[in-house]
């Protein structure tokens, strides 16, 4: 390569165009130095800076860096990135979910007496990550990205250090993260070797492009081993969205991790593995459409009718939304398969994600409030009861967020689930449809189960003569911040559900 | 009788399945680990010999990435392994079975 050819490919290489995912990474090593440096004052305002950096991230990125400095669907750093207006939602979405994290965990740490700092700085770069990958175009930065979030997930699982119970989760999520990640990068390398075989025809010396690839899938779609790459590939991002038969860690590993970060691994992650997915789908893998649609057919139908069965008999409340958020990744995939035939199933998919997000950080907000302080956080649907009446605020928001979670109307989760029904009806895919259809009843048993424990008083047996009464349980004081944190999710979570407005142009 | 892609591709295939097929018998998490590391390396040795029969540089590169991935892991899982055996004394994924419902 002379230089002519290294100057053009520099000048590919466009900073301003991955702005919020630079100044996030800034922002994560200067929180280091401000711990490092700032003694026991700058240790406190830690979280604070993290929570004021990405709203101010995030009111940007909804007006000045709406369309990403104009570098809407152009590809930068020699074809590594490719900027679309799905990207810039996702960057979005998950800048809301990391600034929920930091809030849930300002809340969490302090309560449980951790150290903040590292918390925070790997939130931010997970999310700076999690950003680049919704917006990757080529299987190295996809799978650095995918690999980033992972590394930073194992240690954020594993982050209650004195806890055995969190320590196991971590081992856990990194042997089957290990695992994952071993699988996926089989299906890349197979896909690698026969996209630049120079026996076939189509080959390219760039088969880890994604738009080469396809091109070359195109016109080999029937080749075995790419067969066999794409599964690879699409089994390693199903172990991250938590589909059948790769969803057998969530339930422990929902479990050990600490709340906040159970939260952030329910939406960020699981909406991470979908934005892979859903590149996937609409660029390199739509020739193979014909292998993928019966595969993640049946992937979808199992996954809704396991989550949601597995789910009927948890008592721990963090198995629970884990089994849940497994039957949400089978509804998310349905739509997945109603994308090849329908496009604008995409649309439907980003709008059942937010309303997730709402009513999820609705939900883990009360768990973290909710837990004890310096104790095995409140888990047992058991430790819910008279909330009603000793914390009205609170379980005003556990109800409204369990009630969108199960699609009840006029909640947003409703109008999500709806959209989602709606294209699958239009792609036909009408057995996925009934299954999913009986699978929302299936949930709504364990959703209500949890909001009759949290709501209706539990009738005691009067007290004999000489038993002491039980010693009442200490409800957590709930702060301003925390009033108008969960408030306005719930609310959103309603308003959302009534008036679609500012997001019709999702909904199309 | 010269080595060529097909040999190597054996190969890699090979550990790739050792690796595997570990991870589904063992029970020493550090057993574990080393099969992980076992399939990566499968994938590397594949990752080379494409990009050297096929005459693209894209998998070289590709190796690199992989190699700093799974020393991170590494880290990252002997420490977290190492913190567990302080509060568990034990490796064996057999005795990890605190988390259930």
């Amino acid at each position: 390569m002379n230089w002519e050819s290294y100057k053009s490919i520099a000048d590919t290489n466009l900073w301003s165009a991955i702005l919020p995912e630079f100044v996030l990474v800034i922002l994560a090593l200067s929180l280091l130095l401000l711990d490092m440096f700032g003694g026991s004052k700058g240790r406190g305002l830690v979280g604070r800076v993290t929570m004021l950096g990405l709203l101010v991230l995030f009111v940007l990125s909804l007006t000045v860096l709406r369309d990403n400095l104009g570098y809407i669907n152009q590809t930068t750093f020699s074809g590594m990135l490719l900027h679309s207006d799905f990207g810039q939602i996702m960057r979005l979405f998950f800048l809301a979910s990391s600034l929920l994290t930091a809030y849930l965990g300002s809340v969490f740490l302090k309560k449980q007496g951790l150290p903040g700092t590292e918390f925070y700085a790997i939130t931010l770069l997970v999310t700076a990550s999690l950003m680049l990958l919704s917006q990757s175009n080529n299987f190295v930065l996809l799978f650095v990205a995918l690999e980033t979030v992972t590394i930073g997930f194992y240690v954020l699982v594993s982050y209650n250090r004195d806890r055995s119970n969190s320590l196991e989760a971590g081992l856990k999520y990194l042997i089957m993260g290990g695992f994952s990640t071993a699988i996926l990068l089989m299906g890349i390398v197979l896909l690698y070797g026969i996209g630049s075989s120079p026996v076939l025809e189509g080959a390219t010396a760039h088969s880890l492009n994604f738009s080469e690839l396809r091109n070359f899938l195109e016109l080999n779609s029937d080749n075995l081993i790419a067969k066999v790459g794409v599964l690879l590939v699409v089994a390693g991002v199903a172990f991250k969205i938590g589909s059948v038969p790769f969803q057998i860690w969530i339930p422990d590993v929902y479990q050990g991790a600490p709340t906040p970060v159970t939260a952030a691994l329910a939406v960020s992650s699981k909406a991470g593995g979908f934005a892979v997915l859903i590149a996937l789908v609409s660029g390199p893998f739509k020739p193979m459409a014909d292998l993928l649609i019966p595969v993640l057919s049946v992937m979808a139908i199992v996954t809704i009718l396991f989550g949601n069965i597995a789910a009927l008999t948890q008592q721990n409340v963090k198995r629970l939304i884990g089994l849940s958020g497994v039957s949400h990744a089978g509804y998310l995939l349905m739509g997945v398969v109603a994308m090849f035939t329908v496009p604008s199933a995409q649309n439907a998919i980003v709008f059942y994600l937010i309303t997730y997000l709402l009513a999820s950080y609705a939900v883990f907000g009360v768990m973290a409030h909710v837990s004890k302080r310096g104790q095995d956080d409140a888990q047992n649907l058991g430790d819910y009861q008279d909330m009603l009446k000793e914390s009205p605020f609170l379980a005003g928001v556990l109800v409204l967020g369990l009630a969108s979670l199960a699609g009840i109307p006029p909640l947003a989760g409703f109008i999500g689930k709806l959209l989602l029904f709606y294209v699958a009806f239009e792609a036909e895919l009408y057995t996925m449809l009934a299954v999913a259809i009986v699978g929302v009843v299936i949930s709504i048993y364990y959703y209500f189960g949890w909001i009759k424990e949290a709501t209706f008083r539990i009738w005691k047996l009067p007290l004999l003569e000489g038993e002491e009464p039980e010693e009442p349980r200490e409800w957590p004081e709930v702060s301003r911040t925390a009033r108008l944190t969960l408030g306005g999710l719930a609310l959103l979570a309603l308003l959302l559900g009534l008036y679609q407005g500012p997001l019709s142009s999702l909904i199309g | 009788m010269t080595i060529g892609l097909n040999e190597f591709l054996i190969v890699s295939g090979l550990l790739f399945t050792i690796g595997f097929v570990g991870l589904l018998i063992r029970r020493n998490t550090l057993i574990l680990f080393m099969c992980l590391e076992i399939m990566l390396n499968g994938v590397n040795l594949a990752l080379i010999s494409f990009s050297r029969f096929n005459g693209t540089m894209d998998g070289n590169l590709l190796v690199f990435f992989i190699i700093t991935v799974a020393a991170a892991e590494v880290a990252v899982g002997l420490a977290i392994i190492v913190a567990l055996f302080r509060k568990r004394e034990t490796v064996f994924v057999d005795e990890l079975n605190s988390l259930k419902n």
